[in-house]
């Protein structure tokens, strides 16, 4: 029992993972708390449902388009939403309403377009790995490793590539990063295009994970991704790795019935509100990340 | 289907307007004075709602008394969440109370025996019999639709509301204006020059959040009144955007813009039910209830955009930053 | 005279780096003390340190006696111990009348049940402090200006709305930080008399830092020099500049 909620843990919090590291990344270049990231995510898994049930397509293809579709998206959206706002020295209260209001119009859309009903997407629902005593279903074995190699990879282009260095550049100081050099209109798009795909991977995955999904899906994900970045520390992309793995574990094994019975299940997202808040009030920098200095 | 010349809808609309104004009221005194971004108003509404009804229907408590005592719950649940949260960045203090009325929200929903679950306050008695809170208070509408002579309920209520939602208006625009509201404006502008002149910055939030959502718990209580009924999901986060929406479209800094923003929202909100021209013609009445809510999301990203001062700001004084 | 400030061997570092190490120093009731040190010496952080924007690791401030170090910067500022800012810290959307009436101390009409109930004694306060706020207001030349956002003054004039704002608190001691910086040779005069007269009249202690090391020398009652942290040498003008550790550290040739 224990071993299969840890599991279910690290199912949960390797998805929540990748989108936290999405909202990270546009948080930390662009100061950006992007409330319509859930709702980006539902479109991703939105797009993959079309092309995978719709088309026929194979659920990987599918999930490439979908990914190639969100990355579009993000990047539309900051020529017509962020860098108007930007110009205009918009300030963080502005930005955040501002994604909120989009949000809606997102969320909107697609119940408009594809309508209220809960969808899923055409794989073997049957396919089942046995570890021992612990149970997977396919699509959640393939979401956990798909989401690790996936987090790996970003890690690697934001540690070692010189991409990397560039967006850590603009996240510490975007004016020196401009004195500098470093062309920091291009390094937006690309952190939008990151951003992007890897909400278009984490909202076909946490589809995949959830089997049915509705227009609110990604809406009702989105607090536990907050929680995950600030857990991890705004800004770094293995402190979102952690933030979701320690959320995702948490919120299962909070159910355990060998911890004072476990709590309810009907509450495992107060659990991941729990945490936040808790994590806010006793370590506001993050589990990982260091204190700034004032 | 009530039509778009129909008094009695406008009287709803009006009562609902009302019903805002006091619930943008709250964040106006938090965010336009005090600063305060408060994301997760909606659960000090809720606060308010719930025990009032509770009272009455569990605890069997006159109308009036369980009133009270649910705005001072509010209140008091404001000072529990401002306690720890108070001392946070602004962008952490946003999410932590979202997060905690996502709490409320969710315990509502599942707490069956305490607030009647998703079912809503109808399962607040014993199964089996359909809960009412509300007798007390159609008495008193009814003997006062008679007292005024007015023509319906819905326009007692309109008076009713408005009554209070002024009342409460020109209070707190007094209040702004004395030596305390003064302490609360400069703490918004750089609380740390507050401090450094003596000023007890925490104090003053904690106010401020308290006051706020005692204002959203009085909004709760009144939003019960007027439909009888209510669920958990009447209070979902999209009510809380809605109060910033009102508050922001009339101007930050000012409590008399609060109401004209509430009405512009209102009538927009409803409005738009009526759209019955091209293109909205091209929809039926449920896919027009979600264009009517990207209406309103564009609105937002139109207001941020083009006019952060609203309706009635002037730009010098306080713009959305 | 009596020393009615003491830093005692306090301490406040910046990840690795000691901003202020084990600073010891006093300031006499009464006088006009003036901190200086090259930049980087640790001035602006003992300001913030001793005012309780930040909090000290080890080392005690005593007002009168009395500890601050573990205080708040309103309980601080309460007690007498009042600072102005590097930068003006101008509430830009209140008038500049407001902006003054802010410093009133223990004013009833700040407490919520008062405000609204207005009371007799809020409403005379509140005409006491308008009255002195207007003085102020005058002697800072300001008083053309009073109804104006305080978003509309120059630079220099922020200064001296600041300076207007603190003396409202009726200080005990003033920590001013680079008073003259910025403000234009006439005001700069004016300023510096306001500071003297202060002395004067009101007993005003004041701790001041400053880079104009001509205006230092002339002024000050005493000198306290900081470099890298500590502080290496406290005095009379005249015997600081002599001291060979100043020139070593700082002034290179006397002035």
């Amino acid at each position: 029992m224990f071993l299969q909620l840890a599991a279910n843990g690290l199912v949960t919090g390797t998805v929540f993972a990748i989108a936290a590291v999405g909202v990270s990344l546009v948080y930390g270049v662009l100061r950006l708390v992007n409330f319509a990231y859930g709702d980006v995510m539902t479109f991703g898994a939105f797009v993959a449902v079309l092309f995978n049930t719709r088309f026929g397509l194979q659920m990987v293809v599918a999930a490439a388009l979908a990914m190639v579709a969100t990355a579009i998206l993000s990047v539309a959206l900051e020529g017509v939403l962020w860098r108007p706002l930007r110009t205009r020295r918009a300030g963080f209260m502005s930005l955040f309403l501002a994604s909120i209001g989009l949000a809606l119009v997102l969320r909107q859309a697609i119940f408009l377009v594809a309508g209220p009903q809960p969808r899923s997407y055409d794989v073997d629902p049957y396919k089942v790995y046995v570890l021992g005593s612990v149970r997977l279903s396919g699509s959640q074995g393939v979401a956990v490793v798909v989401a690790i190699v996936a987090i790996v990879l970003v890690g690697i282009m934001l540690g070692a590539s010189s991409l990397g260095r560039v967006l850590r550049a603009v996240a510490d100081d975007r004016s020196l990063a401009a004195v500098a050099g470093i062309d920091t209109g291009r390094v937006v798009v690309l952190t939008w295009i990151v951003s992007g795909l890897l909400a278009g991977l984490a909202g076909v995955l946490a589809a995949l994970v959830q089997s049915s999904f509705d227009p609110n899906f990604g809406f009702s994900l989105l607090l536990p991704i907050f929680a995950a970045v600030v857990l991890g520390g705004v800004g770094s992309a293995y402190g979102a790795l952690a933030g979701g793995l320690v959320l995702g574990l948490a919120t299962e094994l909070s159910t355990w019935p060998g911890f004072h019975g476990g709590v309810n299940p009907v509450y495992k997202p107060v659990v991941a509100f729990a945490v936040l808040i808790a994590v806010l009030l006793v370590r506001p920098q993050g589990l990982l990340g260091r204190a700034r200095t004032l | 289907m009530s039509t778009i010349a129909s008094g009695e809808f406008w009287a709803f609309v009006g009562v609902v307007a009302g019903i805002y104004t006091l619930l943008g009221l709250g964040l106006q005194l938090e965010f336009g004075f005090g600063g305060l971004l408060n994301f997760g108003h909606v659960a000090f509404m809720a606060i308010g709602a719930y025990t009032m009804a509770i009272l009455v229907v569990k605890a069997g408590w006159s109308l009036w008394l369980a009133a009270v005592l649910a705005i001072l719950a509010a209140a008091l649940a404001g000072v529990v969440v401002g306690l720890p949260t108070l001392r946070l960045r602004a962008d952490y203090f946003a999410i932590a109370t979202i997060a905690f009325s996502e709490i409320v929200r969710y315990v509502a929903t599942n707490e069956d025996r305490l607030t009647g679950g998703s079912q809503g306050t109808i399962n607040l008695a014993a199964t089996g019999e359909a809960a009412s809170y509300n007798g007390e208070w159609e008495r008193f509408q009814s003997w006062l639709q008679s007292a005024l002579h007015l023509g319906s309920k819905d326009a007692t209520m309109l008076v009713v509301v408005w009554l209070v939602a002024l009342l409460a208006c020109s209070g707190l625009w007094a209040a702004g204006r004395t030596p305390w509201g003064r302490v609360l404006r400069a703490i918004r502008e750089d609380e740390d020059a507050a401090a450094s002149l003596g000023k007890n910055v925490f104090a003053f939030k904690l106010q401020a959040l308290a006051l706020g959502s005692a204002l959203a718990g009085l909004a709760g209580c009144f939003y019960a009144w007027q439909f009888s009924f209510f669920s958990p999901n009447d209070f979902a986060p999209l009510l809380t955007f809605f109060a910033w929406m009102i508050v922001i479209l009339g101007g930050l800094g000012r409590f008399f813009a609060v109401p004209v923003g509430a009405v512009v929202f209102g009538v927009l909100f409803a409005g738009t039910r009526f759209f019955d021209f091209a293109p909205f013609a091209w929809f039926d009445s449920a896919e027009r209830a979600y264009l009517r809510l990207i209406v309103i999301g564009l609105a937002i990203i139109g207001l941020v955009l083009f006019r952060p001062q609203g309706l009635l700001g002037r730009r010098e004084e306080l713009v959305l930053e | 005279m009596s020393a009615l400030l003491e830093v005692e061997g306090l301490v406040r570092r910046f990840g690795g780096v000691r901003a202020v190490d084990g600073a010891t120093f006093a300031v006499d009731e009464g006088s006009i003390t003036s901190l200086i040190g090259p930049n980087g010496a640790g001035k602006s952080t003992l300001f913030n340190v001793v005012s309780g924007f930040l909090r000290a690791e080890a080392g005690h401030v005593l007002l009168a006696g009395r500890r601050m170090e573990r205080r708040p910067v309103y309980a601080i500022a309460r007690a007498g111990l009042v600072r102005t800012f590097q930068t003006p810290r101008t509430l830009e959307r209140m008038t500049v009348r407001e902006n003054v009436l802010l410093g009133a101390v223990r004013h009833p009409g700040e407490r919520l049940p008062l405000a609204i109930l207005r009371p007799g004694s809020v409403r005379r306060r509140e005409r006491s402090a308008r009255a002195r706020a207007d003085e102020l207001l005058a002697l800072v030349r300001l008083e053309s200006h009073a109804d104006a956002l305080a978003a509309t003054l120059s630079g220099g004039q922020r200064k001296l709305l600041d300076f207007a704002r603190v003396l409202m608190t009726g200080p005990r001691l003033l920590l001013l930080d680079e008073p003259m910086a910025g403000v234009n040779p006439t005001l700069r005069a004016q300023l510096l008399e306001h500071v003297l007269a202060l002395r004067e009249h009101e007993g005003v202690t004041v701790l001041l830092v400053e880079h104009d090391l001509e205006l230092v020398m002339r002024v000050s009652d005493s000198v306290v020099v900081m470099n890298e942290g500590r502080v290496i040498a406290t005095g009379l003008p005249a015997t600081v500049r002599e001291d060979p550790r100043v020139v070593d550290a700082y002034l290179g040739t006397p002035p």
